[in-house]
């Protein structure tokens, strides 16, 4: 007989966004996975020189995991397959600066749902994938920092509104920003928010719209102006504080 | 919930605060604790009170300290041209053990990981810089793990230093003794690229 009662295991598709040390050997990993969400698994011994699991229990794999159920919040890790290892972003400092900083979002934006949200899945794997390409390509910049955040908010549910005044629904001059009215305002309903410009608009428009490996890059006032907008959407819609990307536009 | 008398909840509620202690072994302990004589209960205490007391950090190197240095900053037989990076006091550790190294240490009390935000400011690399720009480094090994965020580390304090003075990685490899078939393809990936001349 198999020591494991099979039904409690299962499989599934993950990206690590975090480890963190447990006891003599073990590591506990934050998953995102493609068919259950945000998971935590245990990966007992993995910090050992002869674990079984080798390297991969990394942040920012791509694994086919296999893991078994437990009663708690922690599942065992009881297989890891590699589906991407990242070499290329994982030997940059901002190749692992842009990557972190992405998985951050998914761990903090998404936590504690355990529903599997595809689309947050692939974007996640699509982003990893265009920072290995190139991690010093438009990916990391600030701008492609923001896209990210931007197209995470999408599918995570927290899209701002930019087509019309957040407040009042007037479709012209939209010339300021309201975190708390999740979207543009208009002149007459722009109190608690900030200037906006029409840069930073289309900046927003077409980072939503189009494919991240298409993006266009934005000047560096309109993509601060639409990280701190996304940053006080999330903080008042989705009660998450991010660190802000649009940041490192200033270094 | 009853928990017994108030001394020993508060025993193991203290216990349960060690890393990988939960509630059920920290109670197990505490009984064993309450158990056993009080000479020798006294003196686990006595062990917890003198290591807060007189261990303390070099102000050198970072490594556990009985004084203002450690033994390994003290000791003049050491080679004070040679730096070795590390994460954690416990990492000189089995570095010591190998018998290999006869140069100085500095610790750096942990790994960049901006996801726990844990920045270059909250590690002693400005410290590690000033070592280095004090002159007389010829060279600086970096052993930080070969995790994802020691190697973010290594590569950053390279950038930093690498003007001022030589800067080696620990080789990562195979573990001595394995079969080559059981290596996963990322640890064997490490070797290939890191292969030398026989
Ligand atoms: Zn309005
Ligand atoms: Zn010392």
């Amino acid at each position: 007989m198999n020591r494991l009662d099979m039904s409690r295991t299962f499989k599934t598709e993950a990206v690590v966004l975090r480890t963190i040390r447990y006891g003599e050997a073990d590591r506990i990993l934050h998953l995102y996975t493609r068919e259950h969400g945000r998971l935590g698994a245990i990966a007992k011994g993995v910090r050992k020189p002869r674990s079984r699991f080798g390297g991969r229990l990394e942040p920012f794999f791509r694994l086919a995991l296999v893991l078994h159920r437990s009663r708690g919040d922690l599942h065992t890790v009881t297989s890891a397959e590699t589906i991407e290892g990242y070499p290329r972003l994982r030997a940059s400092g901002t190749g692992i600066a842009a990557a972190a900083d992405a998985c951050g979002g998914v761990l903090r934006l998404l936590d504690g749902v355990d529903e599997p949200n595809q689309p947050a899945y692939n974007l996640l794997c699509r982003y990893l994938e265009l920072v290995d390409a190139d991690p010093a390509g438009p990916a990391t910049t600030g701008a492609g920092m923001v896209a990210f955040r931007l197209k995470l908010a999408l599918a995570a549910g927290f899209a701002p509104e930019l087509s019309g005044c957040a407040r009042c629904g007037a479709t012209d001059h939209m010339t300021a920003f309201s975190g708390a009215a999740g979207g543009v305002v208009c002149p007459t309903c722009e109190a608690g928010s900030f200037p906006f410009s029409a840069e930073a608009h289309t900046f927003m428009v077409q980072a939503l719209g189009r494919p991240m490996a298409d993006l266009l890059p934005g000047d560096t006032a309109a993509v601060r102006q639409a990280g701190r907008a996304i940053g006080e959407t999330l903080e008042h819609h989705a009660h998450v504080r991010l660190p802000r990307p649009e940041g490192r536009l200033a270094a | 919930m009853s928990e017994g008398p108030a001394p020993l909840s508060r025993l193991t509620a203290e216990l349960s605060q060690l890393p990988g202690i939960g509630r059920r072994t920290a109670q197990r302990l505490a009984f064993h604790i309450l158990r056993s004589d009080e000479s020798d209960a006294r003196s686990l205490a006595e062990a917890i009170v003198e290591v807060k007391e007189k261990v303390g950090l070099c102000e050198v190197c970072f490594n556990l300290a009985e004084g203002p240095r450690c033994r390994i900053c003290e000791d003049p037989s050491r080679e004070v041209s040679l730096i070795c990076v590390v994460e954690e006091p416990a990492d000189v550790i089995p570095i010591e053990r190998t018998h290999e190294y006869r140069g100085l240490y500095h610790v750096l009390g942990g790994a960049l990981s901006p996801i726990d935000g844990i920045d270059a400011e909250d590690l002693r690399i400005a410290e590690l810089r000033r070592r280095v720009e004090g002159g007389g480094i010829l060279e600086v090994i970096l052993a930080t793990n070969p995790t994802t965020t020691g190697e973010a580390t290594a590569s950053h304090i390279a950038d930093l230093i690498r003007e001022q003075t030589q800067v080696t990685r620990l080789a990562a490899g195979l573990p001595v003794g394995a079969d080559l078939e059981h290596a996963d393809e990322v640890t064997l990936g490490r070797a290939m690229a890191g292969r030398s001349n026989v």
